[in-house]
């Protein structure tokens, strides 16, 4: 209830805002600083659709750092509408994910968020409890170790600069870290892979995929899945048995009122709160976040650095 | 292998995306044909009866009408999503597709079906029951062929629309050629990269084509008398 009358003050005067910013964006850009306005009330922010209501979205940013930005723009979830819609100049910040190529590429800033308004999102296997031999958690658990964010972003790279296959990416990455060792650890388990509809997450299952087939496993992979809310009762129901996930999203998924931000606190709750057919594997270091992003040119516009800046007055 | 540059986004380059993931493609062009091919038929069988009832009773027509058309308004991602809940489904089930389709051929087809069932004239009826006819004979040796070619007309419509609709679902994780066109936009970050949607819209088209020409050789052959008497 709380929660929803947040979400609706954060709607109200992210209208309000709207309509002042829109006013005062064409008139003058630099001189309304008469007027009191912080930087973030002159800007056009770009997200995903739920990203203005979800607990740590815009009413977070504003319970957090005091941020209430001038205008929401609708874009994708951390995809290349996001990207160009940022570098075009058409929105001045976005939620994209860190350990997306383009924030690089493109010479993006991620604003950093002291206060952790952006919960810890580890990378986490999420299997169902039938399908966790022994042997399969070795294997996951020795993948898990070895990722990390830079490993991470290079692998994305791979597939999303280079075009190259999400499978082979995968399967060198494994020969790399020495993971694709064949055996028999895994024998006997029969396992349907799932992923979501984004290259880090197909790669992320196909890893696993390639990894359990190795060590005799029966593997079947269903990439390329929708959304959450259409997977998720999949893997519940058992017809997926794998699913490559983020701690911090999936806790906050299956429990709405969750508060726990930091990597340990994340998992410890996550671990409470999956269903008893579900287990989480080790976390890996690497962690696939949201982030507030600008361009540099309007970080060193406005000096900023963390989030907080936005609240400034210009 | 011819090398090629894999990471080249001309949209000339589709050919050579073609040939990198051939048996991928080749995956998704099959479950294509037959995520359009199914539910035609499927929608066909369906309308048949339904077609028959709204003329054999005339009041049933326009409700009939009024009802199916409203079908084919539902969005199409809307029917997929909706369908497994209300049918007890699988969430991933792939049976979702080509039952969301059948409901939209059933849509266009049975009007059609009505509409060809009502072409026949009453001599022509009138001269099969005097020649012995029964009911469920006529219509199956008279009426019927007699309404082909303009069911075969609903049938174009009704397959080509498929093949259209079909790639809605690639963007939701079903395997057909649909998938090419989310790769191509997932992957469109700094720069557009065409070649797996330009790969998509040329297999759409080609099969489209295809499976119009294979309605069009049915009609002919379910219909030599057209042939016979040169009009």
């Amino acid at each position: 209830m709380r929660t929803k009358l947040v979400a609706l003050a954060a709607a109200a005067t992210a209208l309000t805002m709207g309509l002042s910013g829109c006013g005062s964006d064409s008139s003058s850009n630099s001189g309304s600083s008469s007027k009191g306005g912080t930087i973030s009330s002159q800007m056009i922010f770009g997200g995903p659709p739920e990203f203005k209501t979800r607990t740590d979205g815009i009413p977070g940013l504003e319970k957090n750092y005091g941020v209430t930005f001038g205008k929401y723009t609708v874009t994708d979830t951390g995809g290349p509408v996001t990207v160009n819609a940022l570098k075009r100049g058409q929105v001045d910040a976005v939620d994209l994910f860190t350990t997306d190529p383009a924030i690089k590429a493109n010479d993006f800033v991620i604003l950093e968020d002291p206060k952790a308004n952006f919960a810890a999102q580890n990378i986490v296997p999420i299997v169902s409890k039938d399908k966790a031999t022994a042997g399969v958690k070795t294997v996951l658990n020795g993948i898990q170790a070895k990722l990390t964010d830079d490993g991470l972003g290079t692998l994305i790279g791979q597939v999303q600069n280079d075009k190259k296959d999400p499978a082979d990416v995968a399967k060198g990455w494994l020969t790399e870290n020495g993971l694709d060792t064949t055996g028999t650890g895994a024998k006997g388990v029969t396992l349907t892979v799932g992923s979501a509809n984004f290259p880090e997450n197909v790669i992320l299952a196909e890893i696993y995929a390639g990894a359990l087939t190795a060590q005799g496993a029966t593997v079947k992979t269903k990439l390329n899945i929708g959304s959450r809310e259409k997977y998720y009762p999949a893997l519940k129901a058992g017809s997926l048995d794998l699913f490559p996930e983020y701690t911090g999203t999936i806790l906050q998924y299956i429990d709405k009122t969750a508060t726990a931000t930091s990597s340990d606190d994340v998992y410890a709750a996550l671990g409470k709160a999956l269903p008893a057919n579900l287990v989480a594997l080790d976390q890996a270091e690497a962690q696939d976040s949201d982030a507030v992003v600008v361009t540099k040119e309007t970080a060193d516009k406005y000096k900023l650095k963390t989030i907080a800046d936005l609240a400034k007055k210009n | 292998m011819i090398p090629l540059d894999a990471a080249s986004s001309s949209p000339w380059h589709f050919w050579g995306y073609f040939l990198d993931h051939r048996s991928q493609d080749l995956g998704y062009l099959w479950d294509h044909t037959w995520l359009s091919v199914v539910p035609v038929v499927v929608g066909l069988l369906l309308a048949l009866p339904l077609g028959w009832l709204s003329r054999r009773y005339n009041w049933v027509y326009p409700p009939m009408m009024s009802i199916t058309g409203l079908l084919y308004t539902i969005p199409s991602i809307a029917l997929f999503v909706l369908i497994p809940p209300l049918l007890g489904l699988d969430p991933l089930s792939p049976l979702q597709v080509p039952i969301a389709l059948s409901v939209y051929s059933v849509a266009l087809l049975v009007r059609v079906v009505a509409d060809g069932l009502g072409a026949v004239s009453p001599e022509t009826l009138q001269a099969a029951t005097a020649i012995g006819f029964k009911p469920l004979g006529r219509f199956f040796r008279v009426e019927l062929p007699i309404a082909v070619p303009v069911i075969t007309a609903g049938l174009r419509v009704a397959i080509v629309a498929n093949v259209s609709i079909v790639t809605v679902a690639g963007t939701i994780g079903f395997d057909n050629l649909g998938r090419l066109f989310d790769e191509g936009f997932k992957l469109s970050t700094d720069t557009p990269y065409y070649p797996p949607i330009i790969l998509g819209i040329i297999l759409c088209v080609l099969l489209a084509l295809v499976l119009d020409g294979l309605v069009l050789l049915v009609n002919r052959l379910l219909t030599p008398w057209r042939r016979a008497v040169p009009t």
